[in-house]
């Protein structure tokens, strides 16, 4: 018999089922955008890398891009245009040519016998760390024995440079594919934020670069031939003594930095004058004691006697 | 003066005579000097109009300051050869009168002082005891509110700080840290879950974490526990003067700190060995619980930051 | 009859001085002030050395008028808010209200960055010009009775203004002027039973609580300032009042200032000499950029950049703390971080406490207790100026170790090693300095056995025609002596029959107040004779202080044949 009672508890029943299906569809829903604060549903993290439903296949189910809005990481054939097969012919030469006397013919590195750093192997780096380090000039190294090779204009072009990548990548496939930065819809004040968390330790917080310990240093990044693909393959793979941020940022997270290194850190807003190189208070006081002294005791030279 | 003028013996101002060649401009050509002033004049008003032109058109800073910085350094090039060419040469001299006064005066002064006022304590000593010993102890007790009021007595902010056992490891965003989240060598700032956004939590809490390769580090006795999966935390406040730790060198596996280059080697325990500090980071407690994630096994068993006296 | 009073008659009823001697009159019965007239011709030398002090002192008024300027757009507060400027990377970020209001004196404000640049330049060059102005008082002994008040006050200016400058610039709450309120507050935890004490009750609470700004701005923009202002007055009347030391010279006593008179010379000159100065810091203003705050962006504790150092005269401070051994001890359970403690707190003591007592020490160790009027020529107190220059060069070194990873990176080091260079070249640079500014001090004084530059030689020539040179036999006027008006050398004496050369003296009288002036060469004349001036020869010149310019004093037996130099016995 239905009752008024027993209407009101089963209404009362129905209510909170209801609500309890809409919650957990909401949390899950909301736990799978990766916006939510606190618990995370699965265990490993997936950024940076290709999953089910971020990634684009080629004919034979290859992976040729994936990614997010932020940033869409691409193989070297999808940057180029060129197929994969036509991308190895052209980089086995060249890698043949400039690499392989350090790196092998196999790319598994040859160990120098004081520093087993000194020529790495490159299986399993992917194909962006490649790319990154022959297009910053980094590599081919000018002094294999030098303790940080330095930044330099690279002889090998762009398009060599993927087409090694996509070579070596050929030998044992491994992401994270070359990082092909969305800055449109950066937030460059975010990136100021993180830089300043993240990056301003080493680099400074006008990006000026510094010595840091044994001879090492952290590059400048006011070098305006630096690309937001290398500054997103950096951060992801932490070159030589960098530490890399390969899941500890989000996609739009480095979006965003690259977009304040490119911004800011290239093109410094120096409204007040000769900015001097962002060096801070130690220029400044040279500059005060030096030109601003110097010049006012020359005025007191003249005003003054000599005697 | 150049080797080749005239004598000139300097001479008082107070019997001094219009004529006298002493009162005559220093200048050889006096009106030629004088055209060059006026046109420096005339160029530091042109450059004041400019000043407030630029300003009405809100031009640029180095607009605005190159205006008024010429202007007024011309004119105050004009000041200057106004006096030093075109005002009397002199030299001029004055007598140095003795500063002292005669004795006759510090006789005054001394008996003035120490026997008629002195002489007024020396008859009450008892009142001018009490006297000075109240005014004294006002001036003991006026440090009190000056001192004290100005802020709490350091407390527990000092020597603990907001990690418990079991806090979760937090990025600054917000997101936990869970064990397959890092790839080794990443090194990343963390907060206890909940005081990410805090100034304490920033200030006090803040931690760096750094995933090695498990063959790579020592382990200390009885921190065996702690660094789970090559999972190593510590404070990332310097033992030296407490700035950020936030500068690490995988390949070299230290971190160095900013400020005066302190340099911590994180295999062993965040030792010094380069570099002012005085004492290893603080090594914070971890453990991964069962769903997978980074949380603290505790707080930190030593106040973190740098020393100071009630330190043990 | 007219009782109108023509325009003429009113004027002149005004007397010689017309409408502004009227006023003046009637001011000076009501306070007296027609006696101020002496102030009006009081004389100040000229030297040029003497306008580094007034560097400071217009700088200081820069410094108030467009400090001025920017407390009325300053916001001294740590509240947390959203800026929402025109300035875009940091549109939309939460930082404190002094950064927010900082920034938008830089975009916002028309003319505000010129004001917080040039109010940021002048504060650099005030401290620059206080340590120069404080050098030249040092090194010519201005300090000396009766002055040893004015520069204690002095002392205690470069001290006030060295603090004032780290509040200053600590306001705005940027990322580097934050990093070093953190290392300020734990400089003061390390202080040996108060410290945290301290630390907690200027900070109000642990780092960074939200007190410290709206303290440090009162702190910086009232408090100091008018203590700064005070002194600054104080100073001045000291100088007013005891008249300003002067550079020995002809016609220069103990007891007279020679120089230009205050009103109109020294005023035009010094007025002019403010305008320079204004105009200087403008155009540093303008055109050199200083202090970023928006390259920087806002404090937070847990963010930090690398290569942040204090401003330059704090610069001292952070080298002295980055050579410093990590050493510190820890007994009976407490902790004394010697290596935060020495370089930040006692190291400076020792400096200022060698500055603030070095009147009496000098005092004491050379047992002059005398009044000094006339300035020492540097060179002329070789253990003064060597031993200011070793601490000058100490202070130096310490600020160039505050720069060791810029050094590095600039010269392609390694930073351990320039970091150990700095650490072992610290103790030997004072050293070196002092023994070499010791060395070239005695050698251009001439003093005995060492350098040969003044010391006389006897020449002789042999019939064979050989040069022989030894050293003169002593005389008196080898000796250094301390500056007195001497007008004329009045040893020159002669009774010998003319030469074709060399050096022909003759005894005259006494002439006071002329310069030196050579006899003209003629034939042998009595003692006695008046001269007239001989017409102008080089060697009339300006001498620097009484020295002798020839020997004169050379004394040898007459030789036969003539040599170079003829010798006349006195």
């Amino acid at each position: 018999m239905i009752t008024l009672s027993t209407l009101r508890r089963s209404m009362s029943a129905l209510f909170v089922l209801f609500l309890g299906t809409f919650s957990v569809f909401a949390v899950a829903a909301h736990a799978a955008s990766g916006e939510m604060t606190g618990a995370r549903t699965g265990p490993a993290s997936n950024i940076g890398q290709p999953t089910p439903t971020n990634s684009v296949k080629d004919a034979n189910g290859n992976v040729v891009q994936y990614g997010s809005d932020a940033i869409t990481y691409k193989s070297p054939s999808a940057i180029t245009g060129k197929t994969s097969a036509e991308l190895q012919n052209i980089g086995r030469a060249l890698y043949l040519q400039n690499c392989s006397t350090c790196h092998g013919v196999k790319a598994n590195g040859v160990m120098a016998k004081d520093n087993p750093e000194a020529y790495p192997s490159l299986i399993n780096v992917g194909p962006a760390v490649i790319d990154f380090w022959i297009s910053s000039g980094r590599m081919p190294a000018a002094n294999p024995n030098e303790i940080q090779a330095a930044r330099k204009t690279s002889r090998i072009s762009p398009l060599q440079s993927l087409a090694i990548a996509e070579w070596v990548n050929s030998l044992s496939p491994a992401y994270p594919y070359v990082p092909v930065v969305n800055t449109k819809d950066a937030n460059a004040a975010n990136g100021f934020n993180l830089f300043a968390l993240n990056c301003a330790a080493c680099h400074t917080i006008t990006g000026g670069g510094d010595a840091l310990a044994n001879g090492t240093y952290a590059p400048t990044l006011q070098n305006s031939a630096i690309t937001t693909t290398q500054i997103a393959t950096a951060i992801r793979s932490g070159p030589g003594n960098m530490p890399n941020y390969s899941s500890s940022l989000t996609d739009a997270q480095v979006a965003d930095i690259a977009k304040y290194v490119k911004t800011d850190i290239q093109n410094p807003n120096n409204i007040g004058g000769a900015g001097m190189g962002g060096l801070g208070p130690v220029a400044e006081g040279f500059v005060a004691l030096a030109l601003g002294i110097g010049i006012l005791a020359l005025a007191a030279f003249w005003v003054g006697d000599r005697q | 003066m150049s080797t080749n003028e005239e004598h000139r013996t300097p001479v008082s101002l107070s019997n001094i005579s219009e004529n006298d060649p002493r009162m005559q401009p220093a200048a050889k050509n006096p009106d030629r000097v004088e055209r060059w002033i006026a046109l420096m004049f005339l160029a530091g008003f042109v450059g004041f109009a400019g000043f407030g032109w630029a300003y009405w058109v809100d031009a640029a800073p180095w607009i605005l300051g190159s205006t008024v910085g010429f202007a007024f350094s011309l004119i105050g090039i004009g000041v200057v050869a106004w006096g030093k060419y075109l005002m009397p040469k002199g030299p001029f001299v004055e007598e140095r009168h003795d500063m002292r006064s005669t004795d006759e005066e510090r006789d005054a002064l001394a008996a003035a002082i120490i026997q008629r006022g002195g002489g007024v304590i020396k008859r009450r000593p008892m009142l001018g005891a009490l006297l000075g010993g109240g005014l004294g102890v006002f001036g003991i007790v006026a440090l009190f509110p000056v001192l004290r009021s100005l802020g709490p007595l350091p407390g527990k902010t000092l020597t603990g700080t907001d990690w418990k056992k079991g806090s979760y490891l937090v990025l600054q965003d917000g997101r936990r840290v869970h064990v397959n989240d890092f790839k080794i060598a990443e090194a990343v700032t963390v907060f206890p879950e909940g005081f990410e956004e805090t100034p304490n939590g920033q200030a006090v809490d803040q931690t760096i974490i750094i995933r090695l390769d498990t063959q790579d580090f020592t382990t200390k006795k009885g921190r065996e526990t702690w660094g789970p999966a090559g999972y190593v935390a510590y404070s990332k406040l310097c033992s030296h003067l407490g700035c950020p730790v936030g500068l690490y060198e995988q390949q070299l596996q230290m971190l160095v700190c900013p400020c005066h280059q302190s340099m911590f080697d994180v295999t062993v325990g965040a030792q010094p060995n380069f570099g002012p500090a005085p004492r290893p980071l603080p090594q914070l407690p971890l453990f991964i619980d069962k769903e997978g994630y980074l949380r603290s096994q505790s707080d930190y068993l030593e106040p973190v930051g740098p020393g100071y006296w009630e330190r043990s | 009859m007219s009782d109108v009073m023509t325009k003429r008659t009113a004027k002149a009823a005004l007397g010689p001085y017309g409408r502004v001697g009227h006023v003046l009159n009637e001011l000076d019965d009501r306070v007296g002030s027609a006696k101020a007239r002496n102030l009006l011709d009081k004389i100040f030398p000229d030297h040029w050395s003497f306008m580094l002090g007034e560097i400071a002192l217009y700088s200081f008024v820069i410094i108030m008028v467009t400090g001025t300027f920017l407390t009325l757009y300053y916001v001294p507060s740590q509240t947390v808010v959203t800026y929402r400027g025109s300035y875009a990377p940091l549109d939309g970020i939460k930082v404190s209200q002094a950064f927010a209001s900082s920034v938008d004196l830089t975009f916002g404000v028309r003319g505000g960055l010129l004001m917080r640049q040039m109010h940021h330049w002048a504060c650099d060059i005030f401290l620059g010009a206080m340590v120069v102005h404080m050098a030249r008082v040092f090194f010519t002994g201005a300090f000396r009775k009766p002055r040893e008040l004015n520069y204690t006050i002095g002392t205690t200016l470069l001290t006030l203004g060295i603090v004032n400058g780290f509040l200053g610039y600590s306001l705005p709450d940027d990322l580097v002027s934050g990093t070093g309120l953190r290392i300020a507050f734990s400089i003061l935890e390390s202080i040996p039973v108060v410290g945290t004490y301290l630390a907690f009750f200027i900070f109000g609470g642990n780092f960074p609580g939200t007190a410290v700004i709206p303290r440090f701005f009162i702190l910086h923009v009232l408090l100091i300032p008018g203590i700064i202002t005070a002194m600054v007055g104080a100073h001045l009347f000291l100088l007013v009042r005891q008249k300003h030391t002067q550079f020995p010279g002809p016609g220069r006593t103990e007891k007279n200032v020679v120089g230009t008179p205050m009103f109109p010379v020294f005023m035009g000159k010094t007025t002019g000499y403010l305008f320079i100065v204004t105009g200087v810091t403008a155009l540093l203003g303008a055109f050199t950029q200083i202090n970023p705050i928006w390259l920087f962006g806002p404090y937070d504790a847990a963010k930090i950049s690398y290569a942040v150092q204090p401003d330059w005269y704090m610069g001292f401070l952070d080298g002295a703390l980055r050579i410093a051994p990590s050493w510190q001890t820890n007994n009976f359970g407490h902790t004394i971080p010697w290596t935060v403690t020495f370089p930040a707190l006692i190291l400076p003591g020792i400096i200022f406490g060698i500055a603030y007592a070095w009147p009496s020490l000098e005092r004491k160790f050379t047992g002059d207790y005398e009044m000094h009027n006339l300035l020492d020529r540097p060179s002329e107190v070789p253990v003064r100026t060597a031993a200011g220059a070793a601490l000058l060069s100490f202070v130096v070194w310490l600020f160039i170790a505050s720069s060791t990873d810029v050094i590095a990176n600039f010269m392609h080091l390694s930073l351990n090693d320039v970091l150990w260079f700095m650490r072992v070249t610290t103790f030997i640079v004072p050293v070196v300095t002092y023994i070499v500014t010791l060395k070239i001090c005695q050698e251009m004084r001439g003093a005995d056995g060492s350098g040969r530059r003044k010391t006389p030689s006897l020449v002789t020539r042999t019939a064979e025609g050989e040069y022989l040179s030894t050293a003169a036999p002593y005389h008196e006027e080898m000796e250094h002596h301390e500056e007195s008006a001497v007008p004329v050398p009045t040893f020159l004496v002669q009774h010998e029959v003319p030469l074709s050369n060399g050096v022909r003296t003759v005894e005259r009288a006494d002439v006071p107040n002329r310069r030196k002036a050579a006899t003209p060469l003629s034939p042998a004349f009595e003692s006695g004779d008046v001269l007239t001036e001989a017409p102008n020869h080089q060697e009339m010149g300006d001498y620097e202080d009484g020295s002798v310019l020839v020997p004169t004093f050379l004394v040898e037996e007459d030789l036969p044949d003539g040599g170079a130099v003829r010798t006349i016995e006195r």
